[in-house]
């Protein structure tokens, strides 16, 4: 769209418009309501529910102010008899087959159908005749379908189309008798349930929440979803102390992600209320003992001696304090401090599953957040896998190439789903993207890189080129693949391509909600790693603080190096491995339950709010921690306040410098935090060390040729998606059911057969 | 069944009753590939664009939109390729004429579509039939490679530069396909949904180029109108409808078949009393709906002692259309209510779900038919008829709306007395009522 201005009249009164602006926008703008159901903002045009008619002068008909591009000297007629007949004909078309028992649908109360039909409808109805009936359905566990209801917007199908790139749902039959299905019947997608959000009537409905609650029961609470790094806002719908169901749709909460989520932060909440939730403190007296529920006061009477007799027996350095890259900012930084300032031990870190410290110590240009990604104008994706580990990211990519015309190139050992949008797909060999960065980040390697990565040199100087020629801003995106010398290149690449005349923004791609909040608050730089530590245990380190609780990966081949402490204290939602040898275990608050903050991979720092009381006995993370330093004699201060947690933050950590609660209370307009970037520096120690790795890797390496399945890593159970029975049917493949008339949990047993194991983390 | 030319010398149906019509050898000795020969020996393309232009030849498809001015639309700098796609999915109730063009003279379609392509530029070139014309694919199929084996079709036609190939494509049957931006969905292999205009297909039809889409009579008109001149192919027709048209004429007539006339032929009333024989039975004519189904009913009354001139001007002054020359008459015996009922629950069967008041409204409009037919008519329907169709009528995504609101809303202006006879007791107000409101 130009700046150029050009003059439109719209009832009578002029005004100024962007050139190129389109008319049901402009109208809105100006505060003419127009009705529609088709229009949808970025998605194609679709002009078919015929709803926002408005009157052009000099045009013989009725005109779609959708698909209407404003232009000079325009006259429009917004509200007019003419006008309003036919809006009310639309709807009474609309409604013509479609059932009116909205006390009975799911989305009675917040259908835009019903409201449309409040200010367009008429009061009687002239359509005596019967309708045309479809039994109700199964799409898949979680999707249920109403087809009756259906008023053929198609949201759903661009949705599936342009958000996921999946196409998983599409339109059958002709012209009355057009329903909304899928190829076979069943739903075989990424499961995001975007298409259940955009639906403006009961068509499409959420399986796991359907005739459990009505609208208006529940309280909707706008908060920060707590599974990967994109840190999408959604709206949490509880009832009486309990989860009833998330939404990301725009009536309730309106943050970066628009009316985006994808299975996990939309579904895979059921683990908030979960009976298997920890209830009381518990304390095992004897090793080798049960646990014995406890009450609070016991409980941290019991942790503070533990700790207090590890810290006299082998001093302050045999003390690890381990957070998780799920807590929240106030809580993570409760543990650093306490961390550092009362125990006074170097050894404290987060359990993430790779740490961002090399790239935030050596940052030199600003991080993308997703709205960067999506008008970016190219894209470079090194490693990682956003369509399955970060889905939003991943939508805000298909976007940017499908309507923002950006180039993709993508640099991988798996040719991932997202490859079929690249201009340029790298296909390198396995475990080779330190390669690629080394040949970005200086083309005198590119004959080495190539040969190890098995691509030819001249797709590497293509992939250079097309960064050279970008008109807009360069992003470079990567996930945990490379190392951290190479994090440190890419850090430094924005200098490389500013001196081009290029602005290249960053954008990690850490694993979970809070990766970036636990590198600010530093919990990241301690001696140690996490796997390190668990080495250490029995032997320099001898008592542990854990809040959360080990990755899969960090205890494998190390079972038992949790049994070597002579003390540990966790704090969990869940029994785990972790607390399987846990002397004490504390209940902790899940993020429904807290006031705090995330930051996402973006740097936007969003609000975590209070949803329900704590579950049970169950006290939010930075409490317990405040609450063990106390009883060790020192008072952090906090006033049993988040925000004057946050507060403390913002004094201490440069990044968050100046912020509080309140200027965060907008999810519309999200903050980012500062990270500190450096000055340009000699990087020659780094890429000479990644050179010598390379030369060292194979010459004939074998590549991965199969493209990994939908729900690869989505469906993946763990402690968290474990809780939602219908997880357990998409991670056994989603067998379709003999039946599609009741949900598939009525007609497939998730037994121990089919029900995969928790593995921990998520 | 009748085929032949009335009035005029035979253009379209000039080889149509000959034996082996079909084979390029009878093609060739009768004229045929003399104009592509003309064309490539020395016209440029804006010539040929320049004859169509002054041959006054507007779309047989129904629309009868300027030939000329739409293959002019076409943008000569895109760097993009064209295409010349041929409409020959003929689904307009009433209509068969483009069936025995292609059944019976297939060269002459592929020597007007090579006409065009040179004109236009285009490479590649697409034949859509409907779903319902398979055999015509094997015919056409039996002709393009007749062709391609006497270098008139594929590369270097005629020892030129000019290269071009042609292929067929059949839909799957549906009527919206008929709709140009829909049939260029079809062929694309996408659901056939009509598409927004603009942009046109001139600019971005087929995969986003530049397109021409023509129905089949048009672009066999294309080779005699390069032979003889546009202005003398105009002269044969009217000012503004230049050239013969070709009607499909059925219904009850003694000679039922395909007549080519010269545009501006006068009277209606002489062609169906004389050149089609007369009203079968010695019935009486009660109706004509004179240019497929979409287009507005005429009554007798309107027809007899009337002079009305068969061309698109006249049959507009008529109170009708040209359409797509789909000539459908009907006798006293017809009642307008039932051959209505019929024509909507055609229009239902066909709307194609995309926009509210199309697929809705002729949905609800055949359930209030069927309702009448079953004697359960109610007084206020027809008011809720005209209502409904005036509700989707200009409202509608594409055309079919409209073509299905325009002859309900003609058939119970004209006909008031057939509906009235299903909706007693009757509050219905007639045609003079109505315009003494």
């Amino acid at each position: 769209m130009s700046t150029e201005l050009i003059k439109v009249t719209i009832n009578g009164k002029e005004f100024q418009v962007a050139k190129g602006a389109r008319l049901i926008d402009v109208c809105r703008e100006q505060g003419f309501n127009i009705p529609s159901f088709c229009y949808y903002a970025d998605l194609a045009l679709q002009a078919s529910c015929r709803m926002c008619l408005v009157r052009i002068e000099k045009m013989p008909k009725l005109q779609t102010s959708c698909t209407i591009t404003c232009t000079d000297g325009m006259v429009v007629t917004t509200e007019s008899e003419e006008i309003e007949k036919a809006q009310r004909a639309m709807v009474e078309f609309l409604l013509a087959n479609h059932p009116l028992d909205c006390p009975i649908c799911d989305r009675g109360g917040e259908c835009e159908l019903q409201e449309m039909a409040f200010d367009w409808g008429n009061l009687e109805e002239r359509f005596t005749e019967r309708k045309n009936a479809q039994p109700e359905k199964y799409l898949s566990p979680i999707v249920a379908n109403d087809p009756q209801r259906c008023i053929l917007c198609k949201r759903c199908t661009r949705v599936c189309d342009e958000w996921m790139g999946e196409d998983a749902i599409e339109a059958g039959g002709r012209g009355a008798n057009t329903v909304i299905g899928t190829f076979g019947g069943w739903l075989n997608c990424s499961e995001c349930g975007n298409c259940i959000e955009v639906c403006p009537t009961g068509t499409l409905l959420d399986a796991t929440y359907r005739h459990q609650a009505r609208p208006w029961e529940l309280q909707q609470t706008v908060t920060t979803c707590t599974y990967c790094s994109d840190g999408c806002q959604e709206s949490v719908g509880s009832r009486a102390g309990e989860v009833m169901r998330v939404v990301a749709r725009d009536r309730y909460v309106n943050g970066h992600n628009g009316e985006f989520l994808c299975i996990k932060g939309r579904f895979a909440h059921t683990f908030i209320n979960d009976e298997t939730r920890l209830r009381t403190p518990m304390i095992r007296y004897k090793k080798g003992g049960k646990l014995i529920p406890a009450t609070w006061d016991e409980a941290v009477k019991f942790a503070t001696r533990g700790l207090d007799k590890a810290a006299e027996a082998h001093g302050a350095n045999s003390i690890a304090v381990v957070g998780s890259p799920r807590l929240t900012n106030e809580s993570l930084y409760a543990l650093k401090k306490f961390a550092t300032e009362l125990v006074g031990t170097e050894n404290y870190t987060a359990t993430d599953a790779f740490s961002l410290s090399p790239f935030f110590q050596n940052l030199g240009g600003q991080i993308a957040t997703h709205r960067d990604i999506r008008h970016a104008k190219t894209i470079v994706l090194i490693g990682g896998e956003p369509e399955e580990l970060q889905p939003f990211a991943g939508k805000q990519i298909r976007q940017a190439v499908r309507n923002g015309g950006a180039k993709l190139v993508i640099i991988n050992s798996t040719p991932i789903r997202l490859k079929e949008r690249a201009t340029q797909f790298l296909h390198i060999n396995p475990e080779t993207e330190d390669a690629a960065v080394l040949a970005i980040f200086n083309q005198a390697h590119n004959e080495l890189a190539a040969r190890k990565m098995g691509v030819q040199e001249t797709e590497l100087i293509e992939l250079r080129r097309t960064i050279t020629n970008t008109e807009g801003d360069v992003v470079i995106m990567f996930g945990g693949e490379v190392s951290a010398e190479a994090q440190s290149l890419l850090a430094q690449m924005p200098y490389l391509f500013n001196k081009e005349g290029r602005r290249a923004l960053l954008h990690p791609l850490p694993l979970y909600n809070n990766s970036v909040g636990a590198t600010d608050m530093g919990l990241m730089y301690g001696k140690l790693g996490a796997t390190e530590m668990l080495d250490a245990a029995g032997d320099s380190v001898h008592a542990m603080y854990v809040a959360g609780s080990f990755l899969p990966q960090h205890l494998t081949g190390r079972e038992d190096s949790l049994g070597k402490l002579d003390f540990l204290v966790v704090q969990e939602l869940f029994e785990t491995e972790t607390t399987r040898f846990a002397d004490v275990v504390f209940p902790a608050a899940s993020f429904a339950e807290a006031d705090g903050t995330f930051t996402n991979s973006g740097g936007l720092v969003q609000r975590v709010r209070q949803t329900i009381p704590p579950v049970n006995q169950s006290k939010q993370d930075w409490v317990i921690t405040a609450q063990l330093s106390k009883e060790l004699g020192v008072d952090f201060g906090f006033q049993m306040s988040a925000s004057a947690v946050f507060g403390e933050i913002a004094e201490r950590i440069p990044a968050y410098a100046g912020l509080r609660y309140p200027l965060l209370k907008d999810e519309t307009n999200p903050v980012q935090v500062k990270h500190a970037t450096i000055e340009q520096r000699d990087l020659s120690q780094e890429s000479e060390a990644i050179r010598a790795r390379v030369e060292k890797m194979s010459d004939t390496a074998t590549k991965i040729n199969a493209t990994p399945p939908v729900g690869h890593e989505l469906f993946k159970i763990g402690t968290l998606t474990d809780k939602l029975p219908q997880m357990h049917l998409l991670a056994s493949g989603n067998p379709k059911p003999p039946t599609l008339a009741v949900s598939p949990l009525y007609q497939i047993t998730v037994d121990a057969g089919m029900k995969r194991e928790a593995i921990g983390g998520d | 069944m009748f085929i032949g030319a009335i009035g005029c010398e035979p253009l379209q149906l000039k080889r149509v009753n000959l034996e082996h019509s079909r084979t390029i050898d009878v093609y060739k000795r009768n004229g045929g590939y003399d104009a592509i020969k003309k064309v490539l020996g020395g016209m440029s393309p804006d010539d040929v664009i320049n004859e169509v232009k002054k041959s006054a030849l507007r779309g047989r498809g129904g629309a009868g939109f300027p030939t000329g001015m739409k293959w002019s639309f076409v943008p000569k700098d895109s760097p993009k390729p064209k295409y010349v796609v041929c409409n020959a999915d003929e689904s307009e109730p009433g209509t068969f004429k483009d069936r025995y063009l292609m059944e019976r003279d297939p060269h002459m379609l592929i020597e007007g579509m090579l006409i065009a392509a040179y004109a236009l530029g285009a490479r590649i070139n697409y034949i859509y039939t409907r779903g319902e014309y398979r055999y015509l694919i094997n015919i056409m199929d039996a002709a393009l490679d007749e062709a391609r084996s006497a270098g008139l079709l594929g590369e270097k036609i005629l020892g030129t530069d000019f290269s071009c190939d042609i292929y067929t494509h059949t839909g799957a049957g549906a009527y919206i396909c008929g709709e140009e931006t829909a049939l260029l969905s079809s062929l694309e292999g996408l659901r056939g949904h009509p598409r927004m205009k603009p942009p046109f297909p001139a600019v971005s039809g087929l995969y986003a180029c530049p397109t021409v889409v023509n129905n089949v009579e048009t672009l066999t008109a294309v080779p005699d109108i390069i032979k003889m001149g546009g202005e003398a192919y105009q002269k044969l027709g009217t000012e503004k409808s230049g050239g013969t048209k070709v009607w499909s004429v059925s219904g009850h007539v003694n000679r039922p078949g395909v007549y080519e006339l010269p545009m501006g032929y006068v009277d209606m009333e002489k062609f169906i009393m004389e050149d089609c024989q007369g009203i079968l039975n010695d019935k009486k004519l009660k109706a004509v709906i004179p240019g497929g189904s979409s287009v507005y009913i005429m009554p007798a009354a309107d027809i007899t002692g009337k002079g009305v001139r068969m061309d698109y001007e006249g049959l507009v002054a008529a109170g009708s259309m040209v359409g797509s020359g789909g000539f459908i008459v009907m006798d006293e015996t017809v009642d307008v209510f039932e051959s209505t009922k019929n024509l909507i629950e055609f229009y239902k069967h066909e709307s194609c779900g995309w926009c509210t008041p199309c697929r809705e409204g002729t949905d609800w409009l055949v359930k209030v038919f069927k309702r009448i037919a079953r004697g359960e008519g109610r007084p206020e329907d027809a008011q809720l008829i005209l209502d409904l169709c005036d509700n989707i009528e200009g409202k509608s995504f594409c055309p079919l709306g409209d073509a299905a609101a325009w002859p309900i809303q003609s058939a119970i202006k004209k006909f008031p007395e057939d509906f009235k006879r299903h909706l007693a007791p009757l509050t219905m107000q007639t045609e003079t009522e109505v315009a003494a409101d």
